[in-house]
């Protein structure tokens, strides 16, 4: 595979992604799995009615994914161990649904 | 896309490019302006944009009196477009909890926007020489990678 350029990328791909799983009761893990990012168009024009802005705005996120359940470590007794996380299968530009994810924006 | 489009970031375009289509230049949308009154007609006035680009880094804005297009003036307004950086990933045990377990993944995204604008003045000329008020209209005059306004976006 050809090495990729991070800093002249332009699209949204499947990107290795480690994070430490935990919940209460449970001892953390570190996971590394697939997950997404990328760089997608958006834009915005000046338009004449209000809100006077007309916006395009698609991120990079999951298009197809699968399930992974994984066993914390050190729970206690009455504490499930079950963690389930996504796994990215492939990657696109789209609209962030909020109905299935949790879409923040920073400045 | 050329060369500057396709680059990372958020950008201020001056450079029009022509439209892939057979005819030019191609209409994409029409509005009906009806906030100041006009005086020749005392009607709405009719804002068409003609694209100039596949995407809208710069295009016309022409404005009308009425559909016949009796006066009517025309200026190039900027917008700002650009590939801002964005990432999904699997979401804290916490917003699981909050979302009751329907939120498994965060999305973390900045949009191209308009940082600083500017009202650009159109005048309306009419059928022998007469013309009529100015009309400002909005023109972008700087672009960052910024919050993404719409809350689904």
């Amino acid at each position: 595979t050809p090495a990729v350029n991070l800093h002249r990328f332009v699209g949204c791909a499947v990107r290795e992604f480690t994070f430490l799983a935990r919940k209460p009761g449970c001892g953390a893990l570190h996971i590394t799995t697939d997950a997404c990012w990328g760089r997608c168009e958006t834009w915005e024009k000046p338009v004449l009615d209000p809100p006077f802005v007309d916006t395009y705005q698609r991120v990079c996120t999951y298009n197809r994914s699968r399930v992974v359940t994984v066993s914390l470590p050190g729970c206690l007794p009455d504490v499930d161990p079950a963690y389930s996380y996504p796994v990215a299968l492939r990657c696109d530009c789209s609209v962030c649904v909020t109905s299935t994810t949790e879409c923040i924006t920073s400045v | 896309h050329d060369s500057r489009s396709l680059a990372p970031g958020c950008h201020l375009h001056r450079k029009c490019r022509r439209p892939s289509g057979p005819s030019g230049a191609a209409v994409n949308h029409a509005a009906v302006l009806g906030r100041r009154p006009f005086p020749a007609t005392r009607g709405r006035f009719i804002a068409q944009e003609i694209t100039l680009s596949l995407h809208p880094p710069a295009f016309n804005v022409t404005i009308r009196s009425d559909r016949r297009g009796t006066c009517k003036g025309t200026h190039l307004v900027f917008a700002c477009v650009g590939y801002c950086e964005s990432s999904a990933f699997p979401s804290r045990y916490s917003v699981l909890v909050a979302s009751n377990f329907t939120h498994n993944i965060t999305s973390a995204s900045r949009c191209c926007t308009i940082s600083r604008d500017a009202k650009v003045k159109v005048r309306l000329d009419c059928p022998r020489g007469r013309h009529h008020d100015e009309i400002e209209i909005l023109t972008a005059k700087a672009c960052r990678c910024d919050m993404c306004r719409r809350s689904r976006y």
